[in-house]
């Protein structure tokens, strides 16, 4: 019946390198990921221990553990959430929600846009500017979390405004239909229906928020302070930081202390990006649509 | 639904007063910012004032002398830490703001030039230093200096030096090579004061420059002339803290105004014999002969 001519086996071969080459792209792509993971694990697992965890650094930093940094990374993340997330998801409620499409609107979704590429050092000059010095907040947890929170903003703003647009239109129309009012609709039918697409924008802020080393730097990491802070503001150490100087600035530290800094600094984002995920999963499995 | 976005909020903000319950306010906190080549011994005092005043938690910081100044300026640190002494135009502009700031030496970087035992040469110049180490200077073998060594049969002059992220190099490039001059290429590069030293104690060819601290009675330290006729000083703590020795500088922490309260006593304890010891245990000079047997 059909005779697979020249050309056919030809096409077929081309297909067949161009689905093998793209899927090499993609194998490529895992490699930095586990390689890292690899070589993470195999320097500075050894490192990890509970007093490391559990205890404060000793003998000039060289020793001890990395408490202290741990707490930090952890209430700068916790504060900066909780400064981001309602600013960010009202606002992207707004532009998804009530805006209309005007000149106004449009210059914010630029704004937003714009922010999300200001680079992270010019955010903390930023920072030092207004929460540190206008604000008179000083270097604390507080306007090291606000500078944060403002370098995270847009993530959130758009992975909640893309997920609330992700709500089939139909919904909200039935909802009108029943005589619902815009704000029952938003959070009876949508927010529901949107949440585990915000998580992923909030996933994603706490992955650069723990990360983040220039926006803190200045406005309230600390290079040494072996107290765990009381009030937001206090300074406290960050393990982000913390890797930085343990790596560059302190002599003779054992090569696995940075690495086991790295691993733990890594470990916190995987953790909380896995309950996240589930908590996601759980909720996706009970969308009915 | 509604109940899981809900508690997902109230987890959130249950998690950050959580932060902050249970303030203690009795604490005070010291702002110390500043100086890299201070920065890993004031995380040593501040580790180690810990124990002495629990109270008292120290904030360190780095960034260099520069931002130590800018922060005391703004009046954002109890204490700058400044390996160079403020400027006219920072003082003006301090006093302009309604206050003096005050310097307080806590110790001097004083860096010692180490020679094989066995090395002849008692005395060095600035101008020799910088002929052997510096880029362009002509001084690659020891016959160029007029000497032999026994042991060292292949007359190279073995440059030791420290990686180029050290304080020390910093400084050793500054106070003898000059504000535009640069290293030779082919030194062996150190990771640490101790090791070169060490190095040099083994290695009759060898040349190296390290922290005062590290001397032992294996090594020789020649006296360093600043002028070629001038005097030459022996490198001991007390030339570094009278600034004769030419490759020495004080180390500050400046205050705004006379030191009060916490930052007094801190700044006292730092002065001790305590405090010494820990400045001298990290490779820098104390500011008087301390005793450290302990």
């Amino acid at each position: 019946m059909f005779e697979a001519t020249e050309i056919n086996i030809r096409n077929k071969r081309i297909g067949k390198g161009i689905k093998f080459s793209f899927l090499l792209m993609t194998v490529l792509l895992a490699t930095p990921v586990l390689i890292i993971l690899a070589v993470l694990i195999q320097k500075g697992g050894p490192m990890i221990s509970w007093d490391f965890l559990f205890s404060d650094p000793t003998n000039g930093m060289t020793a001890g553990g990395i408490f202290p940094a741990l707490i930090g990374t952890i209430s700068l993340v916790i504060v900066a959430l909780i400064a981001s997330v309602p600013v960010g998801v009202a606002a992207a409620i707004y532009l998804s929600e009530y805006a209309k499409d005007n000149w106004l609107t449009r210059i914010i979704n630029l704004a937003i846009i714009n922010l999300a590429g200001v680079p992270s050092i010019v955010h903390a000059l930023f920072g030092v500017g207004a929460f540190v010095l206008f604000f008179k907040f000083g270097t604390s947890i507080l306007a090291a979390s606000f500078t944060l929170a403002v370098m995270t903003l847009p993530v959130v703003i758009v992975a909640t405004r893309e997920s609330l647009q992700a709500v089939p239109y139909a919904f909200r129309e039935a909802c009108w239909n029943m005589g619902a009012t815009r704000w029952q609709t938003i959070y009876k039918v949508v927010l529901p229906n949107a949440i585990s697409g915000i998580l992923t924008g909030v996933i994603l802020e706490v992955s650069r928020t723990a990360g983040e080393t220039a926006p803190i730097m200045f406005t309230g990491a600390a290079f040494f302070l072996p107290f765990l802070p009381q009030s937001v503001f206090d300074q406290s150490m960050a393990l982000s930081l913390h890797l930085f100087v343990v790596s560059t600035q302190v002599p003779n530290v054992p090569e696995e202390l940075p690495y086991g800094v790295a691993l733990v600094l890594i470990g916190i984002v995987l953790l909380m990006n896995s309950i996240s995920i589930a908590f996601r999963f759980y909720l996706r499995g009970k969308k009915k649509w | 639904m509604k109940i899981s976005v809900l508690s997902f909020f109230t987890f959130l903000t249950a998690c950050g007063s959580g932060g902050s319950e249970g303030t203690n306010s009795s604490r005070t906190v010291l702002q110390n910012k500043g100086s890299d080549t201070l920065v890993n011994v004031a995380q040593a005092w501040a580790e180690a004032y810990k124990d002495v005043n629990p109270s008292v938690a120290i904030a360190v910081t780095g960034g260099g002398s520069g931002t130590g100044v800018s922060a005391l300026l703004n009046g954002t640190v109890d204490l700058a830490n400044s390996s160079r002494a403020l400027k006219k135009k920072e003082i003006d502009l301090a006093k302009s703001k309604g206050f003096s700031p005050v310097e307080n030496i806590v110790g001097y970087d004083a860096l010692a030039v180490y020679l094989h035992p066995s090395n002849p040469i008692e005395a060095l110049s600035i101008e020799q230093l910088k002929s052997i180490y510096g880029e362009g200077g002509t001084t690659n073998k020891w016959s160029d200096l007029g000497i032999k060594i026994p042991g060292c049969d292949s007359d190279e002059i073995v440059r030791v030096s420290r990686q180029n992220n050290s304080g020390t190099y910093a400084y050793f490039k500054s106070a003898v090579l000059g504000k535009k001059g640069e290293y030779k290429l082919g030194s062996r590069d150190m990771h640490g004061s101790k090791d070169v030293v060490d190095l040099v104690e083994k290695t009759a060819c060898a040349i190296g420059y390290s922290g005062l601290a590290y001397a032992n009675d294996h090594v020789k330290m020649p006296c360093i002339k600043k002028e070629e006729n001038g005097a030459c000083v022996k490198p001991t703590v007390q030339t570094a803290s009278d600034r004769t020795f030419p490759i020495s500088r004080p180390l500050f922490m400046y205050t705004r105004g006379t030191p009060e309260g916490a930052t007094k006593e801190y700044l006292d304890w730092i002065k001790s014999d305590k405090g010494q010891c820990i400045i001298l245990k990290k490779g820098y000079a104390p500011i008087s002969e301390t005793n450290c047997d302990t």
